[in-house]
């Protein structure tokens, strides 16, 4: 009945205007009584009525026996909250912690420009959130019921539950014409959470860092410095969609939703190692070094580039392009900067693909901005990783915790997309080295545990390199993953391509499109649009896999829970608390996922053809 | 057109993060000339002399420790690391450095311990690591002054009818629970072994879930370091149950201290006096209280804390490095009360009271 419900609701999208959505929605069906309903789905005959009262049964027990775990006094959840900082970062210091929330801020003030641009949320009618709210509150009434709560906290928690009941009901009965946002629901939601944080005495957990470590617990609400931060967060997201909706009337829409999209791909970039890392640039090293390699790069790739992307340039471009990439892979024999081989091979990156946008004179200029642009970018990025960083702590990496969890995540998914991509390409391309490399590569990856590979990578690898090389763990980690990962997304690309027809490429190469230009424009659009439900299955066990980083002894989220807090003198025998919260985590963001993809799965009417 | 060019941007950049990402710790040379064909690639200085040196240069101590190891050493709330051998890196970082908190600590796990020191991504390792043969020989390790004398106990409950003077014959049928994976295993089987007696073994990944098991009735006997057993029962006994720890003179031998890799005595001489420098101190009654100049003491003292005739610059120390320690960190009962006691680790009567108090903590004269 649930599920029904919120499809046809899920129907209504805030792209199709209200009169549309109807027309569209299925027939309606005469809505049943209550006892009717009850008849009909539960206790429709002897079988179904005993299995309706037995599964009840035992949810009931369930829910009563987490209930009385969480509220057991016997619970150290003073632990779980005394970490929360190690926890989501580990050792990033105190005094810098301003980093944090000014990059924390960025994200979601991209993320309201953003929801503001894609005109995301839909309308909900008001009836269903009443009903939902119903639902809520006779759980929390039941819930209530069943905890082994004080009599206070009984009848706190049963009048919080029977207002949520009475607003539900209030509601419920309302004209379907009346809806509201979405986004307004959830910034609700989010504004009383965040109120619960000025009002309700969570407690004030701190500790004193001193040769004997001190942790303090005091009753009231939680600190300045978790509550102010917090409010300004949401405002920041509030007055950053109010500013989007303003803004985008006004502006070419589609240049700024490219905008939007490149600073989303870059900014985690530029957060991580310039904001969060904060590195202690050297002026002289900079001004001998990186800004004449910077500027030698710009310009002669820019000449070339222009040269290149020449309608009439022929073989001889694609002959010296294959020259770049071979002197591209030839630096990594020699002793020289790393800056310099990374520059070589991006060179030979856009030198190959220039035929493809070879053209008039303003595409050929635009094209050649385009590499300025990754110019500044890159060289940006890859002197701020090599300059050492100005927050010290006493670890082997600057953050860790959930941070560290997200950050692989991140590159993770960012790398091995564009991978995985290449690597299906390759397996269905018409020639045989490059099907058997592709093939073999990820029949190979995809034979071996994801946690034998982390283990070589963490354990071997750096035995290997040659001298003068040096890998940090982590980097090796999230080369583990990363190749990993294409492997298996390269598998859910290769399924998009198959379901590609014959006709689109026949199509495609009558009207004269390179090979190039056939796979970039007509064949992979059709094919990654297919391969959505399988590569966000692929990402949202990406993302608990990273898991795994604790048994090789990672700092990450699961490891600070399972292992660093429990050692604590003070907190011993508290790894269960902390495991509980650490699932809730995982939990609401890979329900959150999925349920984003359902989102984009509509969006690009998968199913519906 | 606009979106081919981005994504044409963004195919590149991630191309790019990707050579990045392998690069990207690769040490960079502050080149001179500014062509790209400057091919200068630092090599990290080929150690011909000691790590003492190398220490030195670079002005922090690398220090490999176990970061989840209740007060022997614990990753604090703010990310600090404190405990009995975080406080030993600290010791080593004064008298090599002159600064107790030039460390910088890697949280090793048991199996990637050694491999961090030949690596060369610890100078030196202080991870409740006890001194076997194997370590000493095969492994290629070499082991400094044992700092704190373990030794493998067991402990059940009185009411199963375990008393402090139980033994290897009253486990019959008991089912033992530990560590997974640690010598623990193998010396508790051999303990049920010699004495004919049948036992369950069952481990678990982490000591916090093997203690959940013993607490919830899972396990009838628990066994690890007495250190840790101490620790468990003053935290996490329950007001109605009484845990006893046997057998009285522990089931193995577990001496832990200090360990860096072989061949190196320049090294191997700075971190063992450091230790020494504690001990012999603690004999004196010096401590962070009370520590003065080296001048202001008489003998053994004024030597060892950088008076007359003191022998830490032949060392390659400064000659007050082990004034710092004990001002900095503190003499080895400072170190001890201050982390052990919390977990109910006392130091009389127990192998760790010094030498003169019938215990083993015993160091060679400074002179």
């Amino acid at each position: 009945m649930n599920s029904t419900n919120s499809t046809s609701q899920d129907l209504i999208n805030s792209d199709s205007s209200t009169e549309l959505a109807n027309n569209e929605l299925p027939p309606k069906v005469a809505a049943l009584s209550p006892t009717e309903w009850l008849k009909a789905n539960l206790f429709s005959n002897t079988f179904n009525s005993i299995l309706t009262v037995l599964s009840t049964a035992a949810i009931l027990l369930i829910i009563r026996g987490l209930l009385s775990f969480i509220f057991n006094p016997l619970r150290q959840w003073s632990a779980t909250a005394t970490n929360m900082r190690l926890l989501m970062t580990q050792a990033y210091p105190e005094h810098q912690y301003v980093r944090v929330w000014v990059s924390l801020g960025f994200l979601l003030f991209l993320t309201g420009i953003s929801l503001a641009f894609w005109r995301a949320g839909r309308r909900v009618q008001l009836s269903q959130v009443g009903k939902r709210l119903l639902i809520l509150g006779a759980f929390i009434v039941l819930a209530t019921l069943l905890a082994p709560f004080s009599n206070r906290a009984t009848i706190i928690w049963l009048i919080v539950g029977i207002l949520i009941v009475g607003i539900g009901l209030l509601l419920k009965p309302s004209h379907e014409d009346k809806t509201i946002s979405s986004l307004t629901l959830l910034s609700g939601a989010f504004l009383l959470a965040i109120l619960s944080l000025w009002v309700i005495p969570y407690g004030h957990h701190s500790y004193l860092s001193t040769r004997t470590p001190k942790i303090l617990a005091e009753s009231g609400t939680v600190a300045m410095t978790t509550k102010l931060p917090w409010t300004i967060m949401f405002l920041v997201a509030v007055c950053s969609y109010f500013l989007g909706s303003f803004v985008r009337e006004k502006i070419d829409e589609a240049k700024s939703k490219a905008l939007l999209s490149v600073t989303w791909l870059i900014s985690p970039l530029f957060l991580l190692f310039l904001v969060l890392r904060d590195p202690d640039f050297d002026t002289r090293h900079l001004f001998s070094t990186d800004v004449p390699i910077f500027l030698f790069f710009s310009i002669v790739g820019s000449v070339l580039l222009l040269w290149l992307t020449k309608p009439d340039v022929g073989e001889k471009g694609r002959v010296i392009s294959a020259a770049i990439l071979f002197i591209g892979f030839a630096t990594f024999l020699f002793q020289m900067l790393m800056i310099v081989r990374i520059l070589t091979l991006v060179l030979a990156f856009f030198a190959l693909a220039a035929p493809t946008f070879s053209g008039q004179k303003p595409a050929r200029i635009r094209y050649t901005k385009v590499w300025i642009a990754s110019m500044v970018i890159l060289c940006w990025l890859i002197t701020a990783i090599n300059t050492p960083s100005t927050a010290k702590v006493p670890g082997d990496f600057f953050i860790g915790g959930f941070a560290i969890t997200l950050m692989i995540f991140f590159f993770t998914m960012v790398l091995a997309f564009p991978l995985g991509v290449l690597l299906a390409l390759a397996r269905t391309s018409k020639f045989p080295i490059f099907r058997m490399i592709s093939t073999t590569f990820i029949e190979f990856i995809r034979g071996v545990p994801l946690i034998t590979i982390l283990i070589f990578f963490s354990v071997m690898v750096p035995l290997f390199l040659p001298d003068g090389m040096d890998l940090t763990e982590i980097a090796a980690v999230t080369i583990a993953f990363i190749i990993f990962e294409a492997a298996y997304l390269a598998e859910n690309v290769r399924g998009g391509l198959q379901s590609v027809t014959q006709g689109q490429h026949e199509a495609a190469e009558a009207v004269g499109m390179t090979n190039a230009q056939k796979t970039v424009f007509i064949v992979l659009p059709q094919a990654l649009r297919v391969a959505i439900p399988p590569m966000v299955g692929q990402i949202i066990a990406t993302f608990k896999e990273t898991g795994l980083l604790a048994i090789i002894g990672i700092f990450d989220f699961l490891y600070i829970a399972r292992s660093v807090i429990p050692g604590q003198t003070q907190f011993m025998g508290s790894t269960r608390e902390n495991l509980l919260f650490v699932s809730l985590v995982y939990l609401v963001i890979c329900f959150s996922m999925s349920k984003a993809s359902q989102r984009v799965e509509k969006r690009v009417g998968l199913g519906e053809r | 057109m606009t979106s081919k060019f981005v994504k044409l941007l963004a195919v590149a950049l991630t191309i790019g993060v990707v050579a990045a990402a392998c690069g990207s710790d690769e040490e960079e040379a502050p080149a001179a000339a500014p062509a790209t064909t400057a091919a200068a690639a630092q090599v990290e200085m080929v150690a011909d002399g000691s790590l003492l040196d190398t220490v030195q240069a670079r002005g922090t101590l690398h220090c490999g420790v176990s970061g989840s190891a209740v007060a022997f050493s614990e990753t604090q709330a703010d990310g600090s690391v404190t405990g009995f051998d975080a406080d030993y890196c600290r010791a080593v970082a004064a008298a090599v450095l002159g600064d107790a908190d030039a460390v910088k600590f890697t949280a090793l796990t048991a199996s990637e311990r050694f491999t961090a020191v030949q690596s060369g991504d610890v100078d030196v390792l202080i991870r409740n690591t006890t001194w076997t043969q194997s370590r000493d020989t095969d492994v290629g390790m070499d082991f400094g002054p044992t700092t704190y004398y373990d030794g493998q106990q067991l402990m059940g409950r009185a009411s199963d009818g375990f008393t402090a003077n139980s033994g290897a014959a009253d486990l019959e049928g008991a089912v033992v629970c530990t560590n997974a994976g640690t010598t623990t295993e193998k010396n508790v089987s051999e303990y049920a072994k010699l004495a004919g007696v049948n036992i369950t073994l069952k481990t678990f990944e982490t000591s916090d879930e093997y203690w959940q098991g013993f607490i919830d009735g899972a396990c009838d006997i628990s066994t690890t370091d007495g250190s840790a057993l101490v620790g468990r029962k003053v935290k996490q006994q329950p007001a109605d149950e009484e845990w006893v720890i046997f057998p009285a003179t522990p089931i193995s031998k577990e001496p832990l201290g200090p360990t860096y890799g072989q061949n190196d005595s320049k090294w191997a001489d700075a971190v063992n006096w450091t230790v020494y420098a504690t001990i012999i101190a603690d004999e004196y009654g010096v401590n962070q209280g009370n520590v003065g100049a080296g001048s202001s003491y008489e003998g053994e003292l004024q030597r060892l804390l950088g008076g007359d005739g003191e022998l830490q610059t032949t060392m390659g120390l400064s000659a007050d490095a082990f004034h710092q320690v004990i001002k900095q960190v503190g003499n080895y009962s400072d170190i001890y009360n201050r982390n052990l006691n919390p977990v109910g680790l006392y130091r009389d009567g127990s192998a760790n009271a010094g030498w003169k108090d019938g215990g083993l903590i015993y160091a060679p004269p400074a002179r």
